[in-house]
């Protein structure tokens, strides 16, 4: 566990990075730092091994304070990434990997070794062992960086914007890599970046900092899309913060429909009678495995003559489906809003139609995933199913 | 008389004239790199040091070698000192710059990650930022290496200079093969330095980007 006691740093000349920061970071868990720059962010994360000394205030690893242990010994046990990464270009991956092992007084084959298994674990090929750091992409070279701060299997992990640097693909790759290695090792981390977006994704905990060193908001992802305390949060966090929130909300509650559903080996006359019947403008057209083959509409369907086969028919795209159960809300609507019929397809996991959704379906199910998970929010105008534009 | 035949009866003098032109040459640029190497240090760290530090190294540089050797003639007699003094102040006026810009060259966040790893000042210092200083270092040693070989020479105005026997003595006795000989020796020696020097920079740097034509790693 890391405290922020009090914590204060304020540079020469006067300005304050960081103002009377109270802040807990569980043992355990991801806290992302998040804000805009300048707002003392970067410079908390540095107090904690002491890269930056605070004015005032105690930092305390484990209920120690960090002032009492000598930097290089306390930076050892705290693993650090950043955004540059810092690989050492002299040295090869895998004795970039073994830095602090090897400072740390291990034996240069034990080093080795250890880092052969990191490289397996952020998921680096061993071909790149002997390589130097100019020749890896930035993709590569950051997953080095993490795999440097995890050699010593340090408690603590500090990463300070290590996404920021590569493309948009890389980065979410990078964030699923972080969230899946954190399921299995289980480190205080703390992370900083301005990208809110990437603070919902991979924090169990996101504090909002606002200029001038100030703490906004310290709460779980959800909490803080759900219940801004302010405006300047509700800002930060963004207007579309209500769809946002609809990730944290699961699809295997949602009520699905299965009223104008047809097979290629029905005849349009049976469409239309099972359009008509459930009042419906479209219907989905399964092939003989129930997976989806596209959307008839009810016009198309009556210009045709009766006895058609469906299979000579032409067909809606279905845009995308959406796994009942595995995806969130948050993919169910946008399936919704991108289909032409206004109804997305819901599919199990091997692809099979399970239902299909509707505006006021999902508007049902995200009322009660709100119920579930807030037990009410304070204000009712808070609600996230509303506050959307 | 054919200039061969000239090098044939000349071969023993030559010989040792090539060893003691290397030696004079290349002992003031060992000399001038270990003093540069701590004192280029100390002005990377402490900044107001090296614009005085670097003022004193263009001065030294800017004397005329041979008022050099003639003002230690006084001091330190014939003798290999004589040379190698006044020389081993030019590859350190040479060789300062290149240490401190070497020591710049490396990047704040491989300075600052070194330190968050856990790295000492000196142990940063010797593993991480020497090593990476050690391409502009040499290419500051391969300037200096060849304009000592070359300096030599010079001394031979007070009768130790290496090669420069061969210019001094080939004009005196208005023997041509004489001089050439010498010229072409003193380059070879100084490209042979070169060379080595190369070599050895491959050697100890083969994480260095390599030109573009041989990049595909």
């Amino acid at each position: 566990m890391i405290t922020f006691e009090n914590v204060t740093k304020r540079y020469p000349g006067g300005t304050v990075a960081v103002d009377s920061l109270n802040l807990e970071v569980p043992a355990g868990k991801i806290m992302v730092l998040v804000g805009p720059s300048g707002c003392g962010k970067t410079t908390s994360l540095r107090m904690i091994n002491r890269l930056v000394e605070p004015t005032s205030g105690r930092i305390l690893l484990d209920g120690k304070d960090v002032q009492t242990v000598n930097p290089p010994e306390l930076r050892r046990g705290i693993g650090y990434v950043i955004q540059q990464t810092g690989l050492f270009p002299h040295r090869t991956i895998e004795d970039n990997i073994a830095t602090v092992p090897l400072l740390s007084g291990w034996g240069r084959a034990k080093a080795r070794a250890r880092s052969r298994e990191l490289m397996d674990l952020v998921g680096l090929d061993q071909a790149f062992a002997r390589r130097y750091p100019y020749q890896l992409s930035g993709g590569q070279q950051q997953r080095v960086g993490v795999a440097r701060a995890l050699a010593a299997d340090p408690p603590v992990l500090l990463m300070d914007e290590p996404f920021s640097a590569v493309d948009p693909i890389v980065r979410a790759a990078l964030q699923d890599e972080l969230i899946r290695l954190q399921g299995e090792l289980h480190k205080t981390v703390v992370l900083v970046t301005h990208d809110v977006e990437e603070a919902i994704k991979v924090g169990d905990l996101v504090a909002v900092f606002r200029p001038g060193g100030h703490l906004a908001q310290v709460d779980a992802p959800e909490r803080l899309l759900g219940a801004p305390t302010d405006d300047y949060v509700r800002q930060f966090v963004g207007f579309d913060r209500g769809i946002r929130r609809l990730s944290f909300f699961g699809t295997t509650g949602i009520a699905l429909g299965l009223e104008a559903v047809a097979s290629q080996d029905q005849t349009v006359a049976e469409a239309v009678r099972a359009a008509k019947n459930t009042g419906e403008q479209w219907v989905l057209l399964v092939d003989s495995e129930r997976k989806p083959r596209g959307w008839l509409s009810l016009a198309m369907l009556e210009s045709l003559p009766a006895d058609t086969l469906l299979a000579s028919a032409s067909v809606e795209g279905y845009g995308h489906t959406f796994t009942v159960g595995a995806d969130s809300l948050r993919a169910a609507l946008d399936a919704t809003v991108l289909s032409r019929s206004g109804r997305a397809i819901g599919v199990d996991d091997d692809g099979r139609v399970v239902g299909v959704t509707s505006y006021e379906r999902l508007r049902a199910a995200i009322q009660e995933a709100d119920v579930a998970a807030s037990g009410g929010w304070a204000d009712a105008t808070e609600r996230p199913g509303q506050a959307a534009p | 008389m054919s200039p061969w035949t000239w090098i044939g009866q000349n071969i023993g003098l030559l010989w040792s004239l090539v060893k003691q032109n290397a030696y004079l040459g290349l002992m003031p640029v060992l000399y001038g790199t270990i003093i540069s190497v701590p004192l280029g240090v100390a002005c990377a760290r402490w900044r107001w040091l090296y614009g005085p530090a670097l003022s004193v190294a263009n001065a030294l540089y800017a004397l005329p070698s041979l008022a050099l050797f003639l003002i230690l003639l006084d001091y330190t007699g014939l003798t290999n000192n004589t040379v190698i003094i006044p020389l081993t102040l030019f590859s350190l006026s040479i060789l300062l710059p290149n240490v401190v810009d070497g020591l710049r060259s490396v990047p704040e966040p491989v300075r600052q990650a070194a330190t968050a790893m856990g790295f000492t000042p000196l142990r940063r210092l010797v593993q991480v930022e020497l090593p990476i200083a050690t391409p502009i270092v040499i290419a500051g040693l391969r300037v200096a290496t060849v304009a000592s070989i070359s300096l030599v020479s010079v001394a031979q105005l007070i009768g130790i200079g290496g090669l420069g026997y061969l210019l001094i003595n080939g004009f005196q006795l208005s023997l041509y093969v004489e001089v050439y000989t010498g010229i072409v020796l003193i380059v070879a020696l100084a490209l042979t330095a070169d060379v080595l020097l190369v070599l050895a920079r491959r050697l100890l740097t083969p994480w260095q980007r390599r030109s573009p034509r041989g990049a595909a790693a």
